[in-house]
């Protein structure tokens, strides 16, 4: 049987005593670019949550290669980088500062000149790295954040609205970016409410509706997924 | 006006649903109601007891045998300090002052027996008397359901639609300080009954006014003082922990701090150690118990001289009556010195303590409710010059029966001759002429004067925040 | 990375937030300004008590030379007797606010001195005052309170706490040991100053120890109450009101009722009743045949039995023999009121329980030697050093000895238990 690197199997989460995904099933495959799309409160966070293992499901399974990501959640997380939603680091620290305690935390340690290569990489200006980062605005906090998730150097990222913030230039560098990314084999989920973003750089992508999973698609080989079809369906107009 | 109404009933809603601050105010009601229950009837079954006490010291004075009255200078006599009416909510010195004061010749002793000796140790914060908890943990109260009063819409974004609404910055601060200081207000219940309760056990109005009204000016600062913070600050828990640290510093620290300080910078005295000194003062004056003292070599030429005789023997008083009179006089001026000064000691180092009133709110209000209740060091001053005028008296009195009514003669051979000792036995009915005791604190006129610099300690905390208040809302933005 | 490195990342991070860094340096000037002020007061207490030694010598060899016989030696000579400040007082000052730790006695009944008070001003020892133990029993708790309560509702409500779970890839890993590295911080800026204010006053190094660990413990029990409120998904600044009033309850609250309930349950008798009984005995017996005093007299002290004849109006072994009698009539009063003090001090003792607060200010009292059983002990050995004196006069006065000056150079010496143990 073929590794998936991510794969949610019948899973079913509460949050708040109240079911906020329902038998919800797909892959992602070692890789690929899987973007999970859905409206506010969808249950978007909460599929990236219980793969970190911050959220037990309640029925079926979270697996990251392979194995449920509760039953030993260090290792899973060990594979993982996360970038959080409206990622805030330290505000009294500066870029590198920040960057260089949340690797510590994470019981690694990266040379100065890597530091600001992955800075370099998210086009982070360089006055700004020894600043303060309460001084930032919100799209060089999220470049910040991405570069910390690029220096995990986990083969799975885990992205929550990654984009929203950013202005399109920034965008269009992020996209780059994660086709990179994926090129050099690692895996990528990305949650995001933003139709054409997910369907630019997503290679599937997973319609999520009030904590069900409403349909999958496919990007024709060497193509894009169709944004119309897509759109449709997130509006609610055709069921895929 | 009716915007304030209406912001301060939204903010009542906001406290009603939430469980916390229902539970806070809850328990801290009970906390004054059962505190002032409890100190009101203690004080009052103190007072009865005291005064009790009292009568019986003075009737067991007056029903003593015919004695020889030197005897009964010796014998000695009880004051006791009854705690005046606005001591049910600050008892002020009271436990650890002694409460009585024995009165006998040559001696001034001082009060013993406080309270604070024989209780239980339970920690250090284990006061609970209205007082306390009005100045230390009201002030909590108001911390724990004001500090959000404005931050809270920062947070959840409402404030520019409130704003945006077209209500003035000032309408919105205003209506929440009324709110905060509608809780004061609630706090301050348990304190109005027992005050009025004062009045009708013959405490005066304006006393009780002054006394009331300090309470009500401090709580009015904490809360002005939180509507200040919670303005300014941005984030709610930065708000709360801003106000928490204010009032470490101002209730718990400060008032400490302070008594550390004046007692270091304006060291006492102990009385033992004082003690030395009038001793050896005392040393060099005569013994009034014996006439033969050279010191007395002057008083008897000029008590010759004044009644034209020769000897002793032939004057028409008993010259070792008159002897223990002057003795009795002499000893008391150089007493009385030493225990001025040392009350002139005590009284600078309180106003050193009570300086730091401008910085501690807490210790102005200490200050302001002690002084118009009668229960400050003041007060227990009087309560010692008091009970000195009636031992300096019943003293004398005596004294003075034993120049008139008893022959020297007799009184120098009464150790050999019992018959001589049974006519130096005056009558009891002299006993008679004790003068009955109630202490009662400085005139409500004194009180109220003295509380007026607390007051104003207050007072200008009070504009100070104010203006603090209006700075902020004028800057108000969401 | 080992843990100890962890928490020194910790540390080094947490020391940069300008509110904790600010919590631990009031935390530190606190903890220094009692210590300060503790050795200065103790340095008074040392200084008053060298100063009083030499004039109560100087004065009692003034009296004792112009005394004519040992009746009159013993009336004009004072005693100074005192407990000395431990080696930890500036700690804790305990009782020695309230209670008195000197008194100069003769050798007149005892009861009409011991209980005389060395007024300090009242309006001062109301305020309290802030000593080492204050620092440690009431605000050590508050100061690990606003330390640790936001801990994780603090990186919740920034948006941060799930992306430091995922990285540190378990919690266990995390917010234990940043609360570690907080404590440890707080108990290092706690008892920093008082381990320099113990190496200058000589303090015991197991006395040192103790101090430090009690101080460790009690920060581990708010530290556990901390942690475990702080784990609830509640906002910070609720989970902070929670614990304030937790604080409250255990601090204010819960001593003060067992303080109530202590001092209703167990009466003592009026202090003021044990000075009247036996100033009542002592002028009684002027007018009382001379032989009802011999005979009680005689009756605790046989060995005199034989030597109880007053046939002069006055002799001095009588004006004796009725100074104890009126103390023997309020023995049983004055007994009754030591007792119920004791037994107050032991419910207290028991009741602290409930209250760790309590229990840690009480626990240093102990240590400093500056509690109610400190206080009693004095007072006994008041006591023990009046009978001292009685025994040394009491051949003398009652055979009749010759007066010689010279053996009063051999009167019993008051040595403070301290010194003696």
């Amino acid at each position: 049987m073929r590794e998936f690197a991510l794969s949610a199997d019948r899973l079913s989460v509460k949050r708040g005593g109240l079911l906020a995904l329902r038998d919800v099933s797909f892959d992602v495959r070692a890789g690929e670019v899987f973007a999970l799309l859905g409206g506010n409160g969808a249950g978007k966070s909460t599929t990236l949550l219980s793969f970190l293992g911050l959220l037990k499901p309640e029925a079926g399974e979270a697996r990251v290669l392979g194995r449920p990501a509760h039953e030993d959640v260090t290792a899973s997380r060990r594979q993982i980088a996360y970038l959080p939603e409206a990622a805030t680091l330290y505000p009294h620290l500066s870029a590198e500062e920040n960057i260089a305690y949340f690797l510590s935390l994470a019981g690694l340690r990266r040379d100065k000149t890597a530091i600001s290569a992955a800075l370099e990489r998210v086009a982070l200006q360089p006055a700004a790295r020894t600043q303060r980062m309460e001084r930032y605005s919100k799209g060089m906090r999220q470049k910040v954040a991405i570069a910390l998730a690029l220096l995990r150097e986990a083969p799975i990222l885990l992205l929550d609205e990654p984009t929203s913030g950013l202005d399109p230039i920034a965008i269009d560098d992020f996209n780059a970016l994660i086709e990179d990314l994926a090129r050099s084999g690692s895996t990528v989920l990305m949650v995001t409410h933003d139709v054409y973003g997910a369907c630019q750089v997503a290679s599937r992508i997973g319609l999520l509706r009030a904590g069900e999973l409403v349909g999958v698609f496919d990007a024709p080989v060497g193509g894009r997924i169709d944004t119309d079809a897509v759109h449709a369906a997130f509006a609610g107009r055709t069921a895929a | 006006m009716r915007k304030v109404l209406l912001v301060a009933a939204d903010e009542w809603r906001f406290w009603r649903r939430s469980r916390l601050a229902m539970l806070a105010l809850g328990l801290l009601l009970l906390l004054v109601a059962a505190s002032a229950t409890l100190t009101a009837l203690r004080m009052s079954s103190e007072a009865q007891a005291r005064s009790q006490l009292q009568t019986d010291a003075e009737e067991t004075y007056r029903s003593q045998p015919d004695r020889h009255p030197h005897r009964m200078v010796h014998y000695g006599h009880y004051v006791f300090r009854t705690p005046p009416p606005l001591a049910m909510i600050d008892p002020g010195v009271d436990p650890v002052t002694g409460q009585s004061i024995f009165l006998e010749g040559h001696r001034q002793n001082a009060a013993m027996f406080a309270d604070a000796k024989a209780g239980a140790t339970a920690g250090q914060m284990a006061d609970m008397s209205p007082a306390a908890v009005l100045s230390l943990f009201a002030p909590l109260l108001l911390i724990a359901m004001g500090y959000s009063v404005m931050t809270r819409e920062r947070e959840a974004g409402t404030l520019g639609p409130l704003l945006a609404q077209g209500l003035s910055p000032l309408t919105l601060v205003a209506g929440k300080w009324l709110a905060l200081a509608s809780v004061a207000g609630l706090t301050l219940l348990p304190l109005m009954l027992t005050a009025a309760a004062a009045i009708s056990k013959g405490e005066s109005i304006s006393a009780t006014a002054v006394f009331a009204g300090s309470y009500g000016l401090y709580l009015l600062v904490w809360c002005t003082l939180v509507v200040a913070v919670s303005s300014l600050a941005t984030r709610r828990a930065g708000a709360l922990t801003i106000l928490v640290v204010v009032w470490i510093l101002l209730a718990l620290i400060i008032p400490r701090f302070a008594a550390n300080v004046a007692a270091s910078a304006a060291p006492a005295q102990g009385k033992i150690e004082a003690d030395f000194e009038v001793l050896s003062e005392l040393r060099s004056m005569g013994d009034g118990h014996n006439a033969a003292d050279p010191a007395f070599e002057q008083l008897k030429t000029n008590l010759l001289l004044q009644y034209g005789v020769a000897s002793i023997e032939d004057l028409p008083v008993n010259f070792r009556g008159v002897v223990a009179q002057t003795a009795e006089a002499d000893l008391t001026a150089v007493l009385n010195r030493f225990a001025e000064e040392r009350m002139a000691t005590e009284i600078h180092q309180v106003s050193l303590l009570r300086s730091f009133g401008w910085i501690s709110p807490t210790l102005a209000l200490r200050e302001a409710s002690m002084t118009s209740a009668g229960t400050g060091v003041e007060a227990h001053h009087k309560f010692l010059r008091d009970a000195e005028a009636v031992r300096f008296d019943f003293v004398q009195g005596l004294n003075r029966v034993h120049a008139e009514q008893l022959a020297y003669a007799d009184d120098i051979n009464r150790s050999s001759d019992p018959e001589a000792e049974r006519r130096t036995r005056v009558s009891s009915e002299n006993w008679k002429a004790l003068e009955d005791f109630d202490f009662v604190p400085p005139p409500s006129g004194a009180r109220v004067e003295g509380a007026l610099t607390p007051l104003g300690k207050l007072g200008a905390w009070f504009a100070l925040l104010f203006g603090l208040v209006l700075l902020s809302a004028r800057g108000l933005k969401p | 990375m080992s843990l100890v490195l962890r928490l020194f990342r910790e540390l080094r991070f947490l020391l940069r937030q300008r509110a904790v860094a600010g919590l631990l340096v009031l935390a530190m000037l606190l903890s220094a300004l009692s210590v300060t002020t503790g050795l200065a007061e103790i340095a008074h207490q040392r200084m008053t008590l060298e100063r009083m030694i030499l004039a109560d010598k100087a004065d009692r060899d003034g009296a004792l030379a112009k005394a004519e016989d040992w009746g009159s030696a013993a009336y004009s000579s004072f005693h100074l007797t005192y407990l000395p400040p431990s080696d930890l007082a500036f700690a804790a000052m305990g009782q020695r606010d309230a209670s008195p730790w000197k008194h100069r006695i003769h050798m007149l009944a005892l009861e009409g001195q011991i209980h005389a008070a060395d007024t300090a001003n009242p309006e001062l020892a109301l305020a309290g005052r802030i000593d080492f133990a204050f620092i440690v029993s009431v605000l050590a708790p508050l100061l690990v309170i606003l330390l640790l309560h936001d801990l994780r509702a603090g990186e919740r409500a920034a948006g941060r706490h799930d992306l430091l779970i995922a990285t540190a890839g378990q919690s266990g890993r995390l917010w234990p040991i940043r609360a570690s590295a907080l404590i440890a911080t707080l108990a290092v800026c706690l008892l920093l100053p008082f381990w320099v204010g113990a190496a200058l006053a000589g303090t015991q190094l197991a006395k040192v120890l103790a101090v430090s660990l009690l101080v460790c413990i009690h920060l581990l029990f708010w530290a556990a109450v901390s942690y475990w409120a702080g784990a609830r998904a509640a906002a910070g600044s609720v989970i902070l009101t929670g614990l304030i009033g937790f604080w409250l309850l255990l601090t204010a609250i819960l001593p003060a009722i067992t303080r109530v309930s202590i001092e209703r349950a167990i009466s003592i008798p009026a202090g003021g009743d044990i000075v009247l009984t036996q100033r009542e005995a002592v002028n009684d017996a002027w007018d009382l045949p001379k032989n009802v005093t011999m005979e009680a007299f005689g009756a605790r002290h046989p060995e005199w039995e034989n030597y109880t004849q007053v046939s002069r109006p006055f002799e001095w072994k009588w004006y004796y023999a009725f100074q104890q009698v009126g103390d023997q009539t309020a023995e049983a009063l004055s007994t009754t009121y030591r007792e119920g003090i004791r037994e107050r001090d032991q419910a207290a003792a028991l009741a602290a329980f409930s209250s760790p607060p309590a229990l840690v200010d009480r626990a240093l009292q102990g240590l400093a030697g500056t509690d109610t059983r400190a206080a009693l002990a004095y007072d006994a050995s008041v006591r023990d050093f009046h009978t001292r004196l009685r025994t040394w006069y009491y051949p003398k006065l009652f055979r009749d000895e010759p007066f010689e000056p010279a053996a009063l150079s051999a009167l019993p010496v008051y040595q403070p238990r301290d010194e003696r143990d």
